[in-house]
């Protein structure tokens, strides 16, 4: 099997990552901390664009938190997805954005 | 300011803009007055992000904080409620209705820590807030488990560290918690038993990147309002001003200062008041008690007699007395009979080695003396007990008899009589005994304190705020 392609048993995709992103919020931040950052953003329901997503936790805690909590994201939705984290190769310095569309294409295919 | 809504959240007080204080001083004054308090400085200035607050109910937290938010300056600040609306609060400290009218205030008393967390966010995230006040944290932070609390106050320090905002968390949980090692800065605010009276201190436990010379610092909320006391400073004699007479209270002599007058009520002839000091009561705090009853007899035409303290300078006593009055009334009517020095007692031809009777003696003649120099024959007498121990320590039975005698004689005559007494004095008890009036000055947390038992007073803290001569006291409440 390719465990690059492979997905959720249960969950399509968007639900994956919606999930992931909860997960990985409240891994650092708590339950408490992540549905405020999502109601903060308004983005309870829906899914988030990471681009918009990267910008807007920016503006709320700067790069160095920004980037542990994207990190915590994607860790969980590389665990959701059963994947290794090494198998996610990815040159130079962490980019989310990226990061997610790499995940999304490699489920795609 | 914008009036916000958060979810499940009520919208924020708005700021009254026509209640401006901008050019009044408050609020500089404010900053000065936190910032002076040696490490708080730096956190006025910023390094220090992150503040907790700490102590029982009723030990001021809640003033000190509103203090530093009133100090970011009027509509950048918030305060977040868990206790009480803003009117109670308003009604409970009137003197902060103005900061409170100033800023965002937030009654969370309902809400979750989803909501106030989400409200933080839109506080923080335009980065114009300076300072956001939590009072009380615990009263939010009880509700969550451990983890979630501690993660919960990481998501607070990160949206602070971001945004630039100081964060002043206020706590009533005695023991330490997680926030206790998350935050910059850690004061305890406390209310301690001395000598029978409530005092207020507080203790800097910590405070990041800040070189804290001194840990402990008294404070008192007099007028709803924080005001610290720093360690002691010795007035600058240099800025002494022609002395201002202040006339006779009633039937009392005038202590020379509004500040003695309004503690003690004057000095009613006849009388002796015994000011018991600790050893560690620096001299010239002794001083601005021992000095402006003298100057204030001396310009009321009146005479004194001075026996100083252990260690006076005399020259010095002149010099401040001479500034305030002029020569000739020092020179008239005031004797100065260091007891401790040869020269005063060769003048007064008595050997090296005088008994307390002969310097009795000595004091009575100058008495008489100066009576007929006085305006109205009343002779101010200030004498410290502690030089005459000194000197007579291996006849203290006589001493105590002769300072009976004078306390009995002057009881009969228009005079006044002021005593210093240190704690540790063998005859102390007996002396106050016989002392119409009776007073105590200690030091605390580096503070001169000064309170009265006969009459009974609150405890004061004595400054040189104005004239380098008299007492500047600040009740501690």
């Amino acid at each position: 099997m390719n465990s690059m392609s492979a997905t959720s048993e249960t969950e399509d995709f968007p639900t994956t990552f919606a999930n992931a992103v909860h997960g990985g919020l409240d891994k650092v931040l708590g339950q408490s901390g992540a549905a405020a950052v999502l109601s903060h953003m308004k983005m309870t329901n829906s899914l988030p664009d990471p681009a918009e997503f990267h910008k807007r936790l920016l503006a709320l805690f700067g790069e160095k938190a920004t980037l542990s909590l994207e990190r915590a994201i994607v860790k969980d939705l590389v665990r959701r997805l059963k994947w290794a984290l090494e198998l996610l190769s990815i040159d130079g310095p962490f980019n989310f954005n990226a990061t997610m569309l790499k995940i999304q294409k490699s489920v795609k295919a | 300011m914008t009036t916000r809504r958060s979810p499940g959240l009520r919208p924020l007080t708005q700021v009254n803009r026509q209640r401006s204080t901008a050019g009044s001083g408050a609020e500089d004054l404010a900053e000065t007055r936190i910032a002076t308090v040696l490490g708080l400085k730096q956190f006025t200035q910023r390094p220090v992000r992150t503040l907790l607050i700490k102590g029982l109910a009723g030990t001021g937290k809640t003033i000190v904080a509103l203090e530093i938010l009133k100090s970011a300056g009027k509509g950048k600040g918030a305060y977040i409620s868990s206790r009480v609306p803003k009117e109670l609060l308003e009604a409970h400290i009137p003197a902060m209705k103005e900061t409170l009218d100033n800023q965002d205030f937030l009654d969370i008393r309902l809400e979750d820590a989803t909501s106030v967390l989400d409200f933080v966010m839109q506080l923080t995230e335009p980065k114009k807030v300076r300072t956001i006040v939590f009072d009380s944290w615990d009263g939010l932070a009880k509700e969550l488990d451990q983890k979630e609390r501690l993660r919960a106050e990481k998501t607070l320090m990160a949206l602070a560290n971001n945004s630039g905002a100081q964060l002043i968390f206020v706590s009533e949980e005695p023991g330490a918690t997680t926030i206790d090692y998350l935050v910059d800065g850690i004061l305890e605010l406390l209310r301690v038993e001395e000598q029978d009276r409530a005092v207020r201190e507080f203790t800097i436990h910590k405070l990041r990147g800040t070189k804290i010379p001194q840990h402990k610092y008294l404070f008192t909320l007099l007028e709803g309002k924080f005001t610290f006391f720093g360690p002691y400073a010795i007035p600058d004699y240099s800025k002494i001003g022609k002395f201002t007479q202040r006339p006779d209270i009633d039937r009392s002599y005038s202590f020379g200062s509004g500040a003695l007058d309004r503690l003690f009520g004057g000095m009613i002839p006849g009388s002796t008041l015994a000011i018991e000091y600790d050893e560690n009561v620096p001299y010239s705090a002794l001083r601005a008690i021992e000095l402006p009853p003298i100057i204030n007899f001396l310009s009321m035409g009146r005479s004194a007699i001075l026996l100083p303290l252990p260690g006076a300078n005399d020259e010095r006593t002149n010099s401040i007395l001479t500034k305030a009055l002029g020569e000739s009334a020092v020179a008239d009517r005031l004797r100065i009979l260091n007891v401790v020095r040869t020269s005063d007692l060769e003048t007064t031809n008595l050997p090296k080695s005088a008994t307390p009777h002969e310097i009795h003696e000595i004091v009575t003649r100058e008495t008489t003396g100066l009576r007929e120099k006085s305006k109205d024959r009343s002779v101010l007498l200030v004498k410290s007990v502690g030089a005459l121990e000194n000197l007579f320590a291996s006849d203290l039975d006589s001493l105590l008899e002769v300072t009976s005698q004078e306390i009995i004689t002057l009881a009969q005559s228009h005079d006044a009589h002021i005593l210093f007494l240190p704690k540790d004095s063998p005859i102390r008890s007996r002396i106050l005994s016989m002392s119409s009036s009776y007073a105590r000055l200690f030091v605390r947390d580096g503070t001169v304190l000064l309170f009265g038992v006969r009459p009974h007073t609150g405890v004061y803290a004595l400054q040189h705020l104005e004239d380098p001569t008299s007492p500047s006291l600040t009740q501690l409440v």
